[in-house]
């Protein structure tokens, strides 16, 4: 529970329990049989600026959401202003003086800026009891100043830039008096110049007194705005520091850093004819002028941070939701692809990344689930035959699933069953081309290097993969190209031989450079 | 898990059963109503009206697996009862009029398919929209009149007698549960029909052509409409523009009743079939009772909410 | 949430004329209210004797019960629900209201018999939604036969007539010329407007209807204004049961008939978004007088009577229709 001494910000080593604003300690949170976090320390003091870093799934979210109110702890406590507390609600944390700001801003659209900051809190009211809509505008616009911007607070607020929104969003929290204020990659959307200005409303906030926890994969924005910095990995406490004692490298190897264990070692082999081509794909608002190739018996991983855009052109290419402009072209032939069923009838199978809500239809059974895309190749006359039970059981017993029987329901079987389960629906389609989205998430490490091994067939029998995964040793031990993508565009390609976890985490961080070209990506949308 | 907990799992369990047990319960209440109910002449001619019902029932269970629902059956019933009748009048041979007739039922299915798959509108208004839209074209464009002097052989389809006991319809109906049966069970269409209701994103991805389903179920439904139209139009050997008024009410209730969540996901044929016996039951006994149709669709009305309110509540505590 | 991005913040501050026609195009009622004032040009063009004083005042009292109960389901539908009942509860509450009203004539008794009976058919309705989870197209369905069953219960199949004068004024008694029902629709009109821009409720309304998971962790209570949109609901019933009475002297068994759906077509019409979260109490009276007028106008044409109901489904359909593509074209993803 120790933190390393941390000079800058005034020589203790632990906050005292009187500073703090809120503290985690010894937090764990179980969910079903996987561990989020586990025996984690977190706190926040007042005028600090204190970022949470961590791969996706390192348990960022979920720490905060305990302090927000939406989880409770398994293990350990959360204490306010050196009390321990028991939140059952968003709206307790709110009363406590705790506000969180979530990427999707959770603002109502249909209603005005001064409705939004107004929303189910106390509101001032006339002699006659009704609302007192003048005395609301004109907290709203001070509200406003005081963040520095003046905004018609009468308009409503989904015509505002997202920027805009961003402010309403934190004036929302102040409004409600908070003390602790949580924001989840903040700058995702915002322009370079907003990107200032956000930052001047943090310092304001800060030297007010209020504490701000800023989560972020943006490591140069991270070192201009923070005190301090903890790092979170596979749901454990890495360190906490202040920003001055660690260096983007050292905080990207605080952040990947396990030993390379290799659970499954990779073979290279000869790599086939080129089978997919993807050049200059383009969807606006997820994705800018990306190119992909892949070959025959080649997997080629797809790294980046979540909103990256990387499932987004997976998608596109599955034909969920078509490109805009761009070329796709199959051994050579341009195609169209205008829905799954299109792009599976020219060999390319999606498995997703949301298995419970896009991979499996939970109630149904285990067989139904594996035959599902096929069952227009195996039915005759539009009935379902009866071989329809062995096919199942051959891929069944090719991908060893275990747990339940072929006519249980699929929600009976453990996280990486389910996952086999959707790559043997999807390998039942006898697909050329595999894009798989995060296979392995949630799984334990047993299953992952037998889905590993399973890949690698795959690879070796000729089948080109594209492998989106967020996990760096997954990405670099199994792929024999790596392409990294950040906020919609391509910023990076590796061979096998010359990628290595900085590179790539760098390439998908934008790590201590932000490119200018970036910048001005974001000011040509904004003229939308 | 109390004993009543247990009781009460075993019987979720076999809804079919209970469905059962509550149609023989009700056989006996209305046959204590009524001396004449428990008559074979009696339960036959029951089997006429439920037919009607029943046909529309196998494509609403349909549409209700998916998580839609179709409120313009009863409307779509009257607009074929008078396409038929009059265009018959106007001088079409009586078959091809049948088949005109079938037609129409099949497009009004199909119009209101393409309102809910291409404009991604909620079938709850759409076919709201259409409820009101054929009823007031079947009124409208007959001007309140009716059509009634058809030939004898018409009512072959709705008044006949096969074998000189069984009434035609229902044999018609039988084969109907069939094939809609063997449809859902047996066939991939309806293995994508319970697959959209119960994750249709899920469906999507998994390359079930998730348009065209719901297409061809609104334009089967339409069809199957068109068939009790024509079989009610023979057996009250009349076509109005005020046919069909309410039958929305029957069908929904005795898909429900048979045990489909209105949410979707599930739901049988054979739970459909119950529950439409269940409500021809009801309605045939009351009739005989000499209870007006107000107070039939007062109990129709009550009914649905206590089925739908049970439903939810099982399927609650199973979770 | 949708992201319509307005270019910079200088402008969102706009004043120009310009900026104020945009937004007022924005709004969800500009599409009806643009259509009803062309609709009027139209058949005022085609026959002299629509733009009538007489005229136009017997288009507003035809549609002062229509609209009366519009302003009210409109807040169901603003709150995500939907409610398809009105039409039975109508009768029943001008069945008891008449009742009252032969026995004991004048006003006050019958509106307030008419109003407790409409409140408590519709908390029967919001409590069976809000506890019973039973989804409010169902529940209004099934009250919808229900309480048609109940009224033949209760007259048993006869009319309710002699309604006394001292009630029937509410129906043909003008001030300066203006019949009642106008005067009592444009005050709801004006209350419901105060009570959805000015109160907490009606504030909430709208955010339960537009973000229903915002809500919920904004900690609003989502049950009980949804309850009290049924039973509001139920109370404008009520009152538009006694205009209803003023109107037409006697209750019949099938009084409402077929009323929910005009209201429901007055209300999606107006310009409410039928999935809740948007639109407003001038949206809801707009599509009233639009129905009035269509109605009236298709009369003045000549068209038969059967057809009304055809035109009111195609307008339904064509509503919502264009409420889609509307948003499908200004890129709106919510």
């Amino acid at each position: 529970m120790s933190l390393p001494d941390t000079p800058e910000t005034g020589g203790t080593a632990a906050t005292s329990e009187a500073t703090a604003i809120f503290r985690l300690r010894n937090v764990t949170k179980r969910f079903g049989g996987v561990t989020a976090v586990e025996d984690v320390d977190f706190d926040l003091r007042p005028g600090e600026v204190h970022a949470l870093v961590g791969e996706n799934g390192a348990g960022k979210s979920t720490l905060m959401k305990m302090v927000h109110g939406l989880y409770t702890p398994d293990e350990g406590t959360l204490e306010v202003g050196g009390e321990v507390v028991d939140f059952s609600s968003p709206r307790d944390a709110e009363a406590a003086g705790i506000a969180m700001i979530p990427q999707e801003l959770d603002l109502f659209p249909e209603l005005s800026v001064t409705e939004n900051l107004f929303v189910g809190r106390h509101r001032p009211r006339t002699r006659w009891g009704t609302l007192d809509r003048n005395a609301m505008r004109t907290e709203a616009r001070r509200r406003l100043r005081s963040l520095g911007v003046d905004l018609d607070v009468t308009i409503t607020v989904k015509g505002l830039s997202a920027a805009n929104q961003q402010i309403v969003a934190i004036a929302r929290a102040l409004v409600g008096e908070a003390r602790a204020v949580v924001m989840d990659e903040p700058t995702a959307s915002l322009t370079e110049r907003e990107v200032q200005q956000l930052f001047r409303i943090i310092s304001d906030l800060t030297s007010g007194g209020v504490g701000v926890v800023y989560i972020s994969h943006r490591l140069e924005e991270i070192f201009t705005i923070s005190d301090r910095i903890t790092v979170l990995r596979d749901g454990h406490h890495i360190t906490t520091a202040s920003a001055s004692e660690l260096d983007a490298e050292e905080l990207v190897r605080l952040m990947v850093g396990r030993p390379l264990n290799e659970l499954f070692t990779r073979h290279p082999h000869e790599l086939g004819e080129v089978t997919l081509e993807v050049k200059g794909l383009s969807r606006s608002g997820e994705f800018e002028d990306v190119d992909l190739v892949v070959r025959r018996g080649e997997i080629v991983g797809l790294a980046g941070l979540v909103g990256a855009g990387r499932s987004e052109v997976a998608q596109s290419i599955f034909g969920i939701h078509p490109p805009e402009a761009g070329d796709i072209r199959i051994d050579g032939e341009d195609v169209r692809i205008r829905s799954p069923q299109a792009a599976m009838e020219r060999g390319i199978f999606y498995v997703p990344e949301e298995r419970r809500s896009q991979g499996l239809i939970l109630p149904f059974s285990i067989k139904n689930n594996i035959t599902l895309s096929i069952l227009d190749r195996i039915s005759r006359l539009g009935f379902v035959p009866r071989s329809e039970r062995q096919i199942a059981d051959r891929f069944a017993k090719e991908l060893s699933i275990r747990g339940a029987q072929l006519s249980d329901p699929v929600s009976r079987l453990s996280g990486g069953n389910q996952q086999k389960v959707v790559l043997a629906k999807s390998l039942a389609r006898e697909p050329s081309i595999l894009l798989l989205d995060e296979p392995t998430r949630g799984i334990d490490v047993g299953a992952k290097s037998e889905i590993y091994r399973l890949i690698d067939d795959l690879a070796k029998g000729g089948k080109a993969i594209l492998l989106i995964s967020s996990e760096l040793e997954e990405v670099l031990s199994m792929s024999d190209r790596i392409v990294v993508m950040r906020e919609g565009d391509i910023t990076g390609e590796f061979g096998r031989s010359e990628a290595n976890q900085e590179k790539v985490m760098t390439a998908a961080t934008g790590g201590a450079n932000r490119s200018a070209s970036n910048g001005s990506r974001k000011e040509a949308s904004e003229d939308e | 898990m109390s004993a009543a907990t247990a009781v009460l799992r075993r019987l979720k369990f076999s809804r079919e059963v209970v469905l059962l047990g509550v149609l023989i319960v009700l056989m006996i209440a209305m046959s204590l109503l009524s001396p004449l109910f428990l008559t074979v002449g009696n339960l036959l001619n029951t089997s006429r009206f439920f037919v009607e019902v029943g046909l529309m029932a196998l494509g609403m269970t349909l549409i209700i697996i998916t998580g839609g629902i179709d409120l313009s059956v009863g409307s779509n019933l009257a607009l074929v009862s008078v396409a038929v009748g009059f265009s018959y009048a106007a001088g079409l041979p009586l078959p091809l009029a049948i088949v005109f007739g079938l037609v129409v039922g099949v497009a009004a299915g199909l119009f209101n398919g393409l309102f809910i798959t291409l404009l991604d509108l909620h079938p709850l208004v759409v076919t709201l929209g259409t409820f009101a839209l054929f009823q007031g074209l079947a009124y409208g464009l007959t001007e309140a009149q009716a059509v009634s002097d058809f030939p004898p052989w018409f009512a072959y389809f709705g008044q006949a007698y096969l074998l000189n006991v069984v009434p035609g319809q229902l044999f018609i109906f039988i084969v109907a549960v069939a094939v809609v049966w063997l449809i859902l069970s047996r066939t991939r269409f309806g293995r994508y029909v319970y697959a959209i209701g119960n994750n249709e994103e899920a469906a999507h991805f998994s390359g079930v052509p998730v348009r065209r389903v719901k297409l061809a179920l609104y334009s089967g439904t339409g069809l199957l409409v068109g068939m009790a139209a024509v079989i009610y139009t023979s057996r009250v050997y009349t076509a109005r523009g005020d046919s069909g008024l309410g039958l929305e009410l029957d069908v929904i209730s005795a898909v429900v009743l048979g045990g489909a969540s209105i949410y979707g996901g599930s739901g049988t044929i054979g739970g459909t079939v119950l529950g439409v016996l269940i409500i021809a039951t009801l309605r045939n006994g009351l009739v005989l009772a000499g209870v007006p149709s107000t107070w039939q669709v007062f109990v129709l009305g009550v009914l649905l909410l206590v089925a739908v309110f049970l439903n939810e509540f099982f399927r609650r505590r199973e979770e | 949430m949708s992201e319509v991005r307005a270019p910079t913040p200088a402008e969102e501050r706009g004043s120009s004329l310009r900026d104020t026609f945009r937004r007022f195009m924005l709004r969800p009622e500009a599409p009806a209210l643009v259509f009803l004032a062309v609709l009027a040009l139209a058949f005022s063009l085609s026959s002299d004797k629509f733009l009538s004083g007489p005229n136009l005042e017997s288009i507003l009292v035809s549609v002062a019960v229509l609209g009366t109960i519009a302003l009210a389901v409109n807040q169901v539908i603003l709150c995500g629900e939907i409610d398809i009942s009105t039409g039975s509860m109508l009768g029943l509450c001008a069945v008891a209201a008449g009742a009252v009203a032969i026995s004991t004539g004048g006003l006050i008794l019958p509106l307030l018999t008419g109003v407790a009976v409409g409140a408590l058919c519709g908390a029967i309705n919001g409590l069976l939604v809000t506890l019973g989870r039973i989804p409010s197209i169902i529940v209004t369905l099934g009250m919808l036969y229900a309480l048609r069953g109940v009224i033949l219960l209760v007259t048993g199949g006869t009319w309710i007539t002699g309604i006394p004068d001292s009630t029937t004024v509410v129906g043909t008694g003008t001030v300066l010329g203006v019949g009642y029902p106008v005067i009592i629709l444009f005050v709801l009109f004006l209350v419901m407007e105060l009570v959805s821009r000015h109160s907490t409720w009606g504030r909430n309304v709208f955010a339960v209807g537009g973000n229903r998971r915002a809500a919920r962790f904004a900690g609003l209570p989502i049950d009980r204004t949804r309850f009290l949109a049924f039973v509001l609901v139920g109370v404008f019933v009520g009152i538009a049961s006694i205009i209803y009475m003023g109107r037409a002297g006697s209750v019949q068994t099938n009084t409402g008939t077929g009323l929910e759906l005009q209201v429901v077509a007055a209300v999606v019409i107006g310009g409410t978004s039928i999935s809740g979260g948007r639109g407003s109490a001038l949206a809801a009276l707009t599509g009233a007088v639009l129905i009035g007028v269509i109605l009236n106008g298709l009369i003045l044409l000549g068209v038969p009577g059967t057809w009304q109901q055809a035109v009111l489904g195609a307008l339904i359909l064509l509503a919502v229709a264009t409420d889609v593509l509307r948003r499908r074209l200004v890129g709106d993803k919510a």
